[in-house]
């Protein structure tokens, strides 16, 4: 196992300092348009929600809204961890705490569990944010895409949190001076979910049919976006570029997820703000592996290996890149088992 | 107190930005700000990555690695996930020349 950092250095992957720094450049102006994209786009869900209730079209259209909620709440809130999607700091801190109360994660387990994971990207007994066990079978696919197990997980951090029952990844990633106050985080997140199923339980709907089940129900696309950052990737490699994955995207999907289907660029380079990922990608493309198919495809590719590898049959997908040992006929040999 | 040591020509850093400047086994970064030269250690506290590719904003300079934020002129840890400053050393431009006293 390598000890060294995972990044541009331990990939291999140059750029000039200057042409960086240009790139890297802060500014509050395209965070700011983000937002009000994001809340016109849940503004319009929002009405459909409004507008098909008491029918059954009330489902899809949460589903919709849910989307709308839940996939940009994740991007925000990781991008907003990182610090760069505003060049003014309490903006992003503020709407790092909005979208991780979305997201459901204290804050700081939020950010230094994911520092962690940039330092040791996919590198077993390190890697603080490995969210499955690997290689992936149909079970493990279900509970990761269902949502089922990050709520699960969420719940369980908020709880150890909360009553200061500190895990060893936590103790591990976090300073132990900086554990109280994820603590008071903790509770204050429970008070506010508390506050809100209260309302529910009060006869207010509003929070029920915009916000929790659109919550619920936007998760498995919400999933499927994270999901394929590393799955059937390398695990324990110093490369980003054996250990990441990017993948195309169409309009849509890069708005939703903040332009993080190019991965392999953000694990290189984490300073740079997620509105000039496009030109990162742009400027390192020789460097770098071709992009997997597209959102769709690319999950589909990863639901169909990783059925065939609960059933014994042949895990090589028909387009996406896979490491080597992903690779099997007739059974599998476990690597990691999820940190998450 | 030691003496001050030249590092570079002061044209040499750009406005808000940085250089790494190593002496001996020690590195250092010294920056040019809208509120003058300073110098801290090169080293981020949080987890050992070096500066030199770091963003300088204002008078604060982030961490390439994870983002971690410096105030420059005090080097002070201005929150998750970096919580130990940042060692200063004393600077000053003379004729042109930027010169560190460490």
């Amino acid at each position: 196992m390598t000890d060294i950092t995972t990044n541009a250095a331990s990939s291999g992957i140059r750029l000039d300092r200057k042409r960086l720094k240009a790139i890297a450049r802060r500014s509050d102006r395209p965070g700011l348009i983000y937002l009000a994209q994001w809340l016109a786009f849940l503004l319009a869900t929002g009405s459909l929600v409004v507008l098909a209730m008491g029918t059954p079209w009330v489902w899809p259209a949460m589903v919709l809204h849910g989307v709308f909620l839940a996939v940009p709440a994740y991007a925000m809130s990781h991008e907003t961890a990182h610090g760069t999607a505003f060049r003014t700091r309490w903006l992003n801190e503020a709407v790092f705490w909005v979208t991780s109360l979305l997201y459901m994660e204290e804050p700081l387990h939020r950010r230094y569990t994911h520092t962690n994971h940039h330092s040791h990207t996919w590198h077993v007994g390190k890697d603080s944010q490995m969210p499955f066990d690997t290689p992936m079978d149909f079970k493990g696919w279900l509970l990761e895409v269902s949502g089922l197990a990050l709520l699960r997980f969420h719940a369980k951090v908020l709880w150890q949190l909360a009553t200061g029952s500190y895990s060893e990844i936590m103790r591990a990633v976090a300073p132990a001076d900086e554990l109280p106050r994820m603590t008071r985080n903790a509770r204050l997140f429970i008070a506010v979910y508390a506050g809100i199923a209260a309302l529910i339980l009060a006869g207010v709907a509003w929070p029920l049919w915009l916000l929790l089940l659109p919550r619920l129900l936007g998760a498995p696309v919400m999933m499927a976006f994270t999901l394929i950052q590393h799955v059937e990737m390398q695990e324990n490699s110093p490369s980003i570029l054996e250990s990441t994955r990017s993948f195309r995207s169409d309009r849509l999907g890069r708005f939703l997820y903040m332009n993080m289907n190019n991965h392999i660029e953000h694990h290189l380079f984490t300073q740079v703000p997620f509105h000039a990922l496009p030109a990162l990608q742009t400027e390192l493309r020789a460097q770098l592996p071709a992009p997997d198919p597209g959102f769709w495809r690319t999950n589909l590719e990863v639901a169909s290996v990783a059925a065939r590898r609960s059933l014994g049959l042949n895990t090589r997908a028909a387009s996406i890149r896979q490491a080597p040992h992903m690779i099997t006929e007739g059974g599998f040999e476990r690597v990691a088992q999820r940190t998450m | 107190m030691s003496d001050w040591i030249r590092v570079c020509a002061s044209d040499e850093i750009d406005e808000e930005d940085l250089i790494r400047w190593d002496h001996g086994e020690r590195s250092f970064v010294v920056y040019n700000t809208e509120q003058g030269y300073f110098a801290t250690d090169g080293i981020c506290t949080h987890a050992e990555q070096h500066l030199e590719y770091g963003m300088v904003i204002g008078t604060v300079v982030e961490c390439p690695a994870h983002q971690g934020r410096f105030d420059i002129p005090t080097g002070k840890a201005l929150g998750a996930p970096v919580c130990v400053d940042l060692k200063t050393y004393p600077v000053k431009v003379e004729d042109g020349q930027v010169f560190i006293r460490v």
